[in-house]
Formats: structure tokens, sequence, C-alpha cells
């Protein structure tokens, strides 16, 4: 952030966010008093050749001249026109949280609904300096749009706002508005390390992935996402509400996964280690729990409880970059 | 990390041809003005650029590039020595045009070309003011515009028609708001620096040389002089003459004239009426301007009178000029003729000529005084065997000679040079006097239309007392005498003032027609100025506009185009523009809620109806017709725009009279 325009860019988008605070209602509609318009480079450019051009026509005293000179500078205005309406009164929503992997791509998710009977084109969505993505939305129609993100280190991005921008028609114009809506992307530590062995502390060592050791332990509800051999298909060809069957293996214990076992390593090292044990323990459909220093995630199974997790590797002791 | 600058990407093979193609539209009317080699090079360099497109490759190494470049430039400068101007310019921007074309590589480079495009078009307006030119460079900005719009787009579904289509409607948008620009913005009386000359004016019409023995085939041209607007009377026939270049100087062969003649020429008392009208002559490339017979004033302020009474100014007509001139078609010059003006108008060269020069001394003798002898000398060409044509035969050294008395075949040049020569022989002063005669009335537009086919040659000759008095030989000859092919019929007709049986009437009146549109255009477009501007406020009140006056003005009209220009984009931007008939049935209800009848908005139209029967039976009938009438359109089978516009109509007829009390909202009665 050295050159002028990048300083009043940030002073901007700071003083946007000290006048619209940060809790945009969602979804949000893009009003009037929000969309800031200038020239671009090319707009510039333009403006210059219709003063020559009319300095022309007025010299040469042709009138015909004038009047393509002026028929130039007036489709330059209507284009400034039709860039402000093409944000006018958008919708937009946003999935205001991610997540991801260090190093790996991922993407923030918006929704753009165009209630108009005008087509918008050339919607631009920037997250800061992370990422853009441009799309076009038919009269009426409603269009998801993924934000790709760079790869990034750990930790965990947090964003006040976001913008939407547009150049349509003709890039003469930069009509743009910033949307005060906090958008976080948590970006977990790159799996890596040992697989967990067997037999370690905290842990029976049995194995967890033959299914045979395990006991039947009575039936639990369907959720999405179970395996379909663990459906409890008799029940279901009974007439009865879709189930599951529930095991209890033989380490049923739950197991902790310790960030105070990995002496030795240094930081970066131990959480990549632990990520890939909550990973394996989770594709394992095992129970366990995650210890930190000052982090304390008691053992829980899911998806939910992953993701918790990854989120808490995420943000350990990571300088979150908020933008 | 974000994707690289849309503008920084390669262009595709399409995006590259539809520029090249809008370039060699821009290019066109730029041809005829070009040099061969430049066209030769333009083509060769965008030619090169496409093929390169058309076989997948990228553009040639950029040194290369640059060496193409300096050497087109360098050749360039060579040539004009400059770049102002506009054909250095113009030769300038299309070559930079086509090089830029070689050298493309990425969008931006599309958009450079583009600004040049827009540039080019505006360049062949300034060389050329054409209606169907305007048009042609209009389509030419709208297709490069829709060309840009494609070029200057990410995503992918803006296809060649719908960037045409979005252009058209942006251009159509453009239109209103250009117009208030071009009516209001503040003309200047004088450029703002100089007036560029265009470089090659080109030389039309009458010369300031008349050999009449060498011409055998007079070509005459329909092509347009000028044309005279007269402001009240109009003259007759006979004295219709436009005095152009007055030859003097004889050499027994050709008669020419000499430009700055220093002498005094006697004083002018005008007798008869003066004739005021406006002159709108074409360039022509000299510097004399045809008005009729003796001008006393102009408005114009840089243009003069010669000794001869001729109009000029000093350089050469190169733009359309239009001067307002009074004239006199009778004047006297009672002081007589100064003796360097009638040595002038009497010499003839010694050993040119001799038989007219006997000829003339016999008759001389017959009558000695001068307005006899003038009269015997039309005479002769009336009675003897003289004949008029176009096409006469070639003379020999002593032209006139030849003529009077062996061909006797010839055009108004002929004559007028004999009769001249005949007036020195005899010792008055005389000269010829080349213009055009006549013209014909458009009575579309009410003016006079003079073309290349009205030039004639006429005589001015000296009579002690009266002073200089004009002679047209040619009208003397007998209209039996004419003759005429098809092709010169009107021009003959014209030439001798007499009226021919015209075999085209419907041709000859579309072309007056065109002409009259033509002559609209470049009144009413063309030389729309200070003065049609102050005149147009002056209708809208506003007298005496100075500068400040007219940007106010022109603040004025720009905001409320700008309003409408807001209005029409938020009304096609709005999600619920509802039909006709909605529309109208909102109006009923806003109707009857003046009279305290309010539609909840859950309510059905039948059950309104039934409720304002209700409330006011003096209106149950109207509205319950209404009512059903606006169900049948929304929800009935066969609705049509007829229907509509009956039902519409019906609203609008509908006049409830408001009664105080008379009804309870249906909220409350429900209540209560």
């Amino acid at each position: 952030m050295n050159s002028p325009a990048q300083i009043a860019t940030k002073a901007f988008r700071a003083w946007q966010a000290r006048k619209f605070g940060n809790a945009d209602p969602r979804p949000h509609r893009i009003d009037r008093r929000r969309i800031y318009i200038l020239p671009t480079g090319f707009g510039l450019i333009l403006a210059t050749l219709d003063v020559a051009m009319l300095i022309a026509a007025l010299n040469y005293n042709s009138n015909l001249a004038l009047a393509f000179a002026f028929l130039m500078a007036s489709l330059a205005l209507v284009a400034m026109h039709h860039c402000h309406r093409n944000l006018l009164d958008l919708c937009i929503d946003c999935v205001p949280e991610t997540d991801g992997f260090a190093g790996a791509p991922l993407e923030f998710r918006f929704l753009l609904r165009n209630p108009s009977r005008l087509a918008r084109r050339e919607i631009e969505v920037r997250c800061a300096q992370f990422g853009a993505a441009v799309t076009s939305i038919g009269a009426g129609e409603t269009v998801a749009l993924a934000v790709p993100i760079a790869a990034a280190p750990r930790g965990v991005l947090r964003l006040t706002q976001f913008e939407v921008r547009t150049l349509y028609p003709f890039r003469w114009f930069f009509a743009w508005t910033y949307v005060q809506a906090p958008l976080t992307a948590y970006l977990a530590p790159r799996p890596a390390g040992a697989a967990r062995p067997r037999g370690t502390a905290g842990s029976s060592g049995a194995s967890h992935e033959t299914q045979g050791d395990e006991e039947f332990a009575g039936l639990r509800p369907y959720a999405p996402g179970t395996p379909l051999k663990h459906m409890a298909w008799k029940v279901l060809a009974r007439g009865g509400e879709p189930a599951v069957r529930n095991y209890t293996g033989l380490a049923a214990e739950p197991e902790w996964l310790d960030w105070a076992a990995l002496r030795g390593q240094d930081a970066e090292s131990r959480l990549e280690q632990l990520c890939r044990w909550v990973l394996d323990a989770s594709d394992a459909r095992q129970s366990y729990g995650l210890k930190l220093p000052g982090v304390e995630l008691v053992p829980a199974q899911g998806p939910a409880h992953r993701l918790a997790c990854l989120r808490a590797l995420a943000g350990f002791a990571a300088p979150s970059a908020v933008r | 990390m974000i994707a690289p600058p849309p503008l920084r990407q390669r262009v595709s093979q399409n995006q590259l041809i539809a520029t090249a193609g809008c370039l060699l539209l821009a290019l066109l009317p730029h041809l005829l003005s070009l040099r061969r080699w430049l066209i030769a090079a333009i083509l060769a360099a965008g030619g090169m650029r496409v093929l390169l497109a058309l076989r997948g490759r990228d553009a040639p190494p950029r040194m290369l590039s640059a060496a193409v470049a300096l050497l087109a430039i360098l050749m360039l400068f060579t040539m004009f020595r400059s770049f102002s101007g506009l054909a250095a310019g113009t030769a300038l921007l299309t070559l930079t045009a086509s090089l830029k074309l070689l050298e493309t590589r990425t969008r931006r480079d599309l958009c450079v070309i583009v600004l040049i495009v827009y540039f080019l078009c505006l360049t062949a307006l300034l060389a050329d003011a054409s209606f169907w030119l305007l048009g042609y460079t209009l389509l030419v900005a709208w297709v490069t515009s829709a060309c840009l719009l494609r070029s200057t787009t990410v995503t992918a579904e803006l296809n060649a028609r719908d960037s045409l289509r979005d252009t058209g409607r942006l251009l159509l948008q453009a239109v209103p708001i250009a117009l208030v620009l071009w009516l209001f913005f503040p003309r200047f009386a004088e450029p703002l620096w100089h007036l560029p000359q265009p470089e090659n004016a080109a030389t039309t019409g009458l010369s300031d040389t008349l050999s009449p023995g060498d011409i055998t085939d007079l070509a005459l041209s329909d092509e347009v002089v000028m044309r005279a607007h007269f402001r009240g009377a109009v003259p007759p026939p006979r004295e219709r003459y436009w005095r152009g270049p007055v030859l003097f100087d004889f050499d027994g062969r050709t008669w020419r004239r000499h430009d700055p003649d220093l002498i005094a020429s006697p004083p002018l008392e005008p007798r008869g009426p003066a004739y005021v009208y406006t002159l709108n002559l074409e360039p022509h490339g000299h510097n004399w301007i045809y008005a009729l017979d003796s001008p006393s004033s102009w408005d114009l302020a840089r243009a003069y009178l010669t000794a001869d009474y001729m109009l000029a100014q000093p350089n050469a007509i190169a733009q359309p000029l239009e001067v307002t001139v009074t004239s006199y078609t009778q004047t006297d010059s009672p002081s007589g003729l100064g003796s360097a003006l009638r040595r002038r108008d009497t010499r003839l060269p010694a050993d040119s000529n001799p038989r007219t020069r006997a000829f003339a001394a016999q008759l001389r003798a017959l009558h000695p005084d001068d307005a006899d002898y003038v009269a015997a000398v039309l005479k002769m060409f009336q009675t003897e065997q003289y004949f008029y044509t176009l096409e006469p035969p070639p003379l020999g050294a002593d032209s006139v000679d030849q003529f009077l008395f062996e061909t006797k075949r010839g055009f108004c040049g002929h004559y007028a040079s004999a009769f001249a020569v005949l007036m020195r022989a005899a010792d008055i002063p005389a000269r010829v006097v080349t213009g055009y005669y006549g013209g014909t009335y458009n009575r579309y537009a009410d003016y006079w239309l003079v073309r290349q086919s009205d030039a004639h040659a006429w005589v001015e000759v000296w009579i002690e007392g009266h002073g200089w008095m004009r002679v047209d030989p040619t009208s003397a000859i007998a209209p039996g005498r004419v003759e005429h092919s098809v092709r010169d019929a009107e021009s003959a007709s014209a030439a001798l003032g007499m009226p021919l049986p015209n075999r085209l009437p419907w041709l000859r009146d579309l072309r007056l027609r065109t002409d009259a549109l033509r002559e609209l255009w470049r009144a009413r477009i063309l030389q729309y100025n200070q003065g049609a501007q102050q005149r147009l406020l002056a209708r809208f009140n506003v007298p005496e506009p100075d500068v400040r006056k007219l940007v106010m003005v022109l603040a004025a009209a720009l905001s409320l185009t700008l309003a409408w220009l807001t209005w029409h984009v938020r009304r096609e931007l709005s999600p619920d523009a509802r039909e006709p008939a909605v529309r109208a049935f909102d109006r009923l209800c806003a109707k009857l809620a003046a009279c305290g009848l309010r539609r909840a908005a859950s309510e059905p139209a039948e059950s309104f109806a039934l409720r304002v029967a209700g409330a006011r039976p003096d209106l149950a009938a109207e509205v319950a017709a209404l009512c059903r009438g606006y169900n049948e359109l929304r929800y009935g089978a066969r609705a049509g725009e007829a229907d509509v516009g009956r039902f519409t109509a019906a609203v609008r007829a509908f006049r409830p009279r408001a009664v105080r009390g008379a009804f309870t909202p249906r909220g409350s009665r429900a209540s209560s």
C-alpha cells in the first residue's frame, strides 16, 4: 500500500466503514447514495480526445463535426448513467464464512439477484486484494458467484467489507460500492505429518477401520451424509423412519489429539500434524477431542465438530488478517 | 492474486478482425484524398495483421513494427513538411491507426484504434459536409462502439447482436443530449485561431480567360454555382445578369484580366430599384463573387469592388460563402471615363483581325453615333445568318475574323468577343463580362438556383453620358437559328433567355425538390451560426444572448435532458412496469379514494364494486361496469389492445362527485 491511489482507496474504505458500520442487512440492496463513480484512465483519454474533436470542429467552423463531437461526449454521459445504473438496486447476499486449508485455493460465495428488467453486465465482486470475480445477471435472474481467494498461509482472513464494481459499458467509467458485511475465511493448516500411531497415550490402540470389532449399540435417527452401509434398512423396510445403526467400537473412549504430545517440533508443524489427525479421526468416524494451549474442544463427532476443530487450528495464535 | 486486467488480455481473432473492419469503414471516406502509396501501406499493414491473426499468429516483433512506423512517418514528413492541417493530419492518423493494428497484441491496443477511428470520422466530416457522410460516420461510430463494447467485456455473454443493440440504445439516448449541446453551445463569429485553408482548393466554373476559338464542345455541367434568395423584389428576367470576371485585355484571340488594377473607376449613380439578396456561393477557388450588376453594399467586411465593379474578396473562395448584397441593375455615370480606363478598354492588337477592323470602319462611317453603331451591330447579328451552337468549329489565329465572316457559328463567348472587338475597332470602350445569366427558380424553397450551365458572356460598352451599358449580343440571334441537341436544350434556352419546351418536367421537378432539401440542409444545419442561434433563443424569450446567457440556457436545457435520461433509465430499471389496464384501474381507485372510497389492497375488484354500490348508489352502475371490465381485461380469455384502450378511456371519463360523510371505510364498519 504505497501508491497514492492505494492510500486514497484505503482511507476511503475506512471512511465507508465508519460511516455505514459493519452490519449491512443481508441480502443487501445497493442504494443510490452508496454508489460512487469515477472516470477510468481510458475515459480520461476519451475526454481529452473529445476536447480535441471539439476544438477542431470549432476551429474549422464545421457544424457536422461539432455535432459528431457532441454525440461522442453525450455517448460518454449516457455511458456514465448506465454504468451507475448497472449497480443500482442490485441485491447481493454472501456466505459470510468459508473454510479451507493453507496453500490451497478457496472461495467466498455470493448470490446476486437482479430484480429489474434490464440485464446487468460485467458485475465484479471483489474481496479486497484477495480475489475478484465477474459475472453478468440477466433481467430478473439470480446468479451465484464464487470469488476465488488465492492460496494463503494458515490463519483467519477477516474482511469487514467487500466491493461490488462495474466498468460496463466501454470501461470509460468505473462505478463501485462497498457492502459492509463481514466475511471470514478460515485457513486450517495444511494436513501433514505421520498417521496417528496406534496405542499411544490416550488411545486404546484399537483399529478403527475394522468395523467387525464394533458392537451394535442401538439406532439413531438418520442424518444426511451417513454411509449407506450403516443404514438400518430393515427398519426402513418395515415402514419406520430412516434410521442408522449405531456402533460402539471397542475403543469407544474418546481420543484426545493433544498439542502437548508433539513436543520437539515447531508450532506450525505441530498444527499441521494435528490437522492431519483431526481429518483422519473424522474420516474414521471416531470421537475425538482437541487440546491446544488455551483451547480445549471436548471429544465429539460429526462435521460440525470437525469444522470447529479445523477453525481452532486455523485461528490458533495466528495473526488474523483483518481487511 | 487477481487475473490480469482485462485490457491487458490478448486479443481474440474475432475482436481483431472486427476492429480492422471498423478501421477500414472509417478509412473509406478518406480514400479519395489519400496518396496512393499511403493507401497501399495502410492496407498492407492491416491486411498483414489480419492474415497473421487468421493463421493464429501474434503481431510481428516490436522492433520490426517500430522500424516500419519510423520509416512511414519520415516519408509522411518529407511529403507534407508538417503534421498540422487537415490532409497531413488525416494521413498521419490513418497511418498510425494501421500501424497500431499491425502491432496489436492486447485489448488495450484495440481501444487505441477505436479512439483513432472516432477521430477519423470527425476529420471526414471536416473535409466534407454532406448529409450522407454524416449518416455514414454515425453508422461507423455505432459499429465501432459496439466493437469496443465487446472488446472491453470479460464475461462471454455479449454476442455481436447484443452489443450492437446495447450500443444502439446508448447512442439513441445520447442523441437528445447531443442535440441540446449542438443547439445551445455558444458559437463564435470567428474561428478560435485561424481559419485553415484547404490545401488544394479546386477551381471550378468560370476562369479569368476566354478564348472562344479553342473550345469546340462546350460541356456545361449541372453543378451548382450558387443559390440566391431575394429579399423583396426580384429583378425582371432581362436583368438577372450575375457578373463574374470582367475581361479587358485582348491579344487577338484570348480575353484576359489582370488582378491588381489600380485604375480609378467612374462613380455610379443608381437608377431604378435596388435589389437585396443573399448569395450562397459554392466554393469555386477564385476570389470573385457573382453579384447582380452593380453592387452598392454587402455584409462581408473583407470584400471589395474592383475598377470594373466586380465584387471580390482578397483570397480564393474555398469554403461555402454566404453574403448579402444590395445591387442596382441600372446605373448612370454622368462623369466621363478616365483616360487610363478608356485607353485600356479600346486597345486592340494592331496586327490582328484586319477584316473585322475594316468592317468596323465601314460601319462606323455610316453610324457616327455610338448608340446607333451598337444597334447596327446587333441588327447585323440578328438579320444575317449567324447561328448559336454549343459545338462550334475551331477557329484560327484571327478568331474574330474567321467567326464573323466564315463560320458564323458560336456560343455566347464568340458573340461577346466579336462584339467587343467591333466596338473597340470603332473606338468605343468595351469589355467582355463573364458570369451567369438567369437561374432556375425553386418554388419549394424560394430561391434561384444558378448552375454551371447558366454560364454566359456578354459585353459592356461605354456610352458617353450614360456610362457602362450592358449589351448581350447572343440574345440578338433569332430563335430559329439556335442549333441545339437534346443534351444542351436547357443550357441553350437559358443562355438565350427563352423558354424551350421541357422534355422531362417531372425530372426537373425532382431535381428542384432535391436541391431544395440540400439548401435546407445547408441553411439550417451547415450554416447554423451565431445569428441563427440568437434567432432561436429569441423564440424562447431570451433576447440578445451573450455568452453568459447562452451558458445558462445550455445548462438549463442540459439539466432537463439529463433529468429525462435519469428518469428514462430508472423506468427501464423498475421491476414492476405494469400493464396499462392495471395503471388505469389504479387511477380509478385513486378517483374513488378522493371521494372517500378507499379500496383495501387485498380487496378484489368485484367486492369493492359491491361496497361502493352500498355506499354510493349513484355510482353503483358505473363502478360495477368498470370493475367488471377490469376483471375481464386481467383474467378474461380474450382481451385485445382496443379493449384496453376503451377501458382506459372509460376510466378517464369517469368523474365521481364527492359527497362528504357518505361512506364509512370497510374497517370501521366491521368494528362498529
